[in-house]
């Protein structure tokens, strides 16, 4: 058993070297269609980010007159944090409005006029699992028509919009990552048949020997097995190298999965021994 | 350990078998004879499972031709060895590793594998060429490894659909002594030919076949 089964390891090997063109053809083929799979998968694993940096940004500012009391903002802060809607409420008092105008303009605003012009503001933070626009905007609206409320900046719709785009976006992926999934089926199987139709001699003889089904089959596995870890390795290696030259030129931070080489190879393989298996299937007459 | 039972199967309306009853003993010699297009081939191929007869059925070395699931004949072919009038031989292999196959199909220890493959080269008169490559090797040479690849596992029973077809007289001879080596060692042996002046001198069971349709045997 351990010699016949070293029998057909070696028989995949030989006929991977063998057969050097037909070799390099599926390599080159698996590492094309992989490298753009691999590429969509970082692209994609990127877009879940942005969406996660849209949605934390779910948020509205409410901007109050500057006369506006303590007591008056502290119990309107009291009932809106019974809302479901909101996940969190924050007040931005004058003092660290200042602060914040210094982060952004590099200015101290009390130090340059002499006081302190900036607003009181609540910082509204909405909840993700509950959100609606419509409960915001209704909400919005209600706050509008408070006395001591001067302006609210929102950019929900805007938010919403960009998201309906990434969706789309998502979706046009997808549709390509299932197109080539389907091409690498359909070149992979014509390989193997290829190579089959090129040993239809060895197969002849192994069935009339009385080779199984199995013993005849390993080979081809092996040989597919090969194709698809060298493609899939150097799939991997190009997206690498691109996305690092990428965020290297463009000063970008393009995020790549630490399990990427996993997902590139381990799939590769899986489509390469079903192509296999398919055509295999098709072409044997079992 | 070969029944047929009224066996037919056609290609088309005008080629293939027909309403074949015929019986083959252990360690039998038979000849099947006929004209190209008799059916000498087919029925060859019926007996290792090649193609399947649409009408009757076939017993062979405990093996139905209707119960044998098609993922277990290559268990009877184990049992078989076949050989073919145009060698069948893998041309980037070495005559001992084309001869060792059919032991590597069937799980056998390499040390094993080169005691097996010596003796059939020894009983080829092949021991010269186990380095070399099959178009190396003259078509009598090349019918020999033909002929040892068949023997090398021991089978029950020897398939020669024209060993001798593509040969020269001399050579043609040779082939019908092994095989009649082989035979005499208890292997029963079925050759398909139409060479007519190489089997007049023997006394075996010739089966005769005309259009597909057995005459005599």
């Amino acid at each position: 058993m351990i010699d016949q089964f070293a029998f057909l390891i070696s028989e995949g090997f030989k006929n991977f070297f063998r057969n050097k063109l037909a070799s390099f053809l599926c390599i080159i083929t698996i590492f094309i269609n992989f490298s753009i799979l691999g590429s969509l998968f970082v692209i994609g694993f990127n877009t879940n980010s942005l969406i996660d940096f849209f949605r934390s940004k779910y948020t509205f500012e409410i901007f109050l007159e500057n006369d506006t009391k303590s007591s008056s903002y502290e119990s309107f802060i009291k009932e809106l944090s019974t809302d479901e809607i909101i996940s969190n409420i924050k007040l931005i008092d004058k003092e660290e409005s200042a602060k914040i105008f210094e982060e952004e303009f590099g200015e101290n605003v009390v130090e340059m006029l002499g006081y302190n012009p900036l607003p009181v503001s609540i910082k509204v933070i909405l909840s993700e699992k509950d959100f609606e626009f419509e409960k915001v905007d209704a909400l919005i609206f209600s706050i509008e028509s408070i006395d001591f409320v001067d302006e609210i900046e929102y950019r929900g719709k805007y938010i919403n919009q960009v998201e309906d785009r990434i969706n789309l976006t998502i979706f046009i992926f997808l549709i390509f990552v299932i197109a080539i999934i389907f091409l690498s089926i359909q070149i992979i199987s014509n390989t193997v048949k290829l190579s089959m139709s090129n040993r239809k001699d060895f197969i002849d003889i192994l069935k009339y020997n009385g080779a199984s089904w199995f013993f005849v089959k390993v080979p081809f596995y092996i040989e597919s097995f090969l194709h698809s870890i060298f493609g899939g390795l150097l799939a991997f290696i190009f997206v690498k190298y691109l996305f690092t030259g990428f965020n290297s030129y463009f000063g970008v931070n393009v995020k790549l999965d630490e399990f990427l080489w996993i997902w590139i190879i381990g799939f590769s393989i899986f489509i390469g021994l079903y192509s296999s298996s398919q055509s295999m299937k098709r072409n044997l007459n079992e | 350990m070969v029944e047929f039972n009224n066996i037919s199967f056609n290609y088309s309306k005008q080629s293939g078998v027909y309403n074949i009853d015929l019986s083959i003993n252990e360690n039998e010699f038979c000849f099947l004879v006929g004209p190209t297009g008799s059916g000498k081939t087919s029925l060859l191929k019926l007996m290792y499972f090649d193609i399947i007869p649409s009408k009757g059925e076939i017993d062979i070395l405990g093996f139905n031709s209707k119960k044998t699931k098609k993922r277990n004949v290559h268990k009877l072919r184990k049992k078989i060895g076949v050989i073919f009038q145009d060698y069948k031989l893998l041309q980037q292999r070495t005559v001992y590793e084309n001869i060792a196959l059919p032991l590597h199909i069937n799980g056998i220890r390499r040390k094993k594998i080169k005691e097996n493959v010596s003796e059939a080269l020894e009983l080829t008169d092949l021991n010269d060429f186990q380095g070399k490559y099959p178009y190396q090797l003259s078509g009598g040479e090349q019918q020999r490894v033909c002929i040892a690849r068949a023997i090398v596992k021991n089978p029950e029973i020897i398939l020669a659909d024209e060993p001798t077809g593509n040969l020269d007289p001399t050579a043609a001879h040779k082939i019908l002594k092994i095989l009649e080596q082989i035979n005499k060692e208890g292997t029963s042996v079925i050759m398909a030919t139409h060479n007519y002046k190489l089997i007049a001198e023997k006394d075996y069971r010739i089966i005769e076949l005309k259009n597909g349709r057995l005459i005599s045997g």
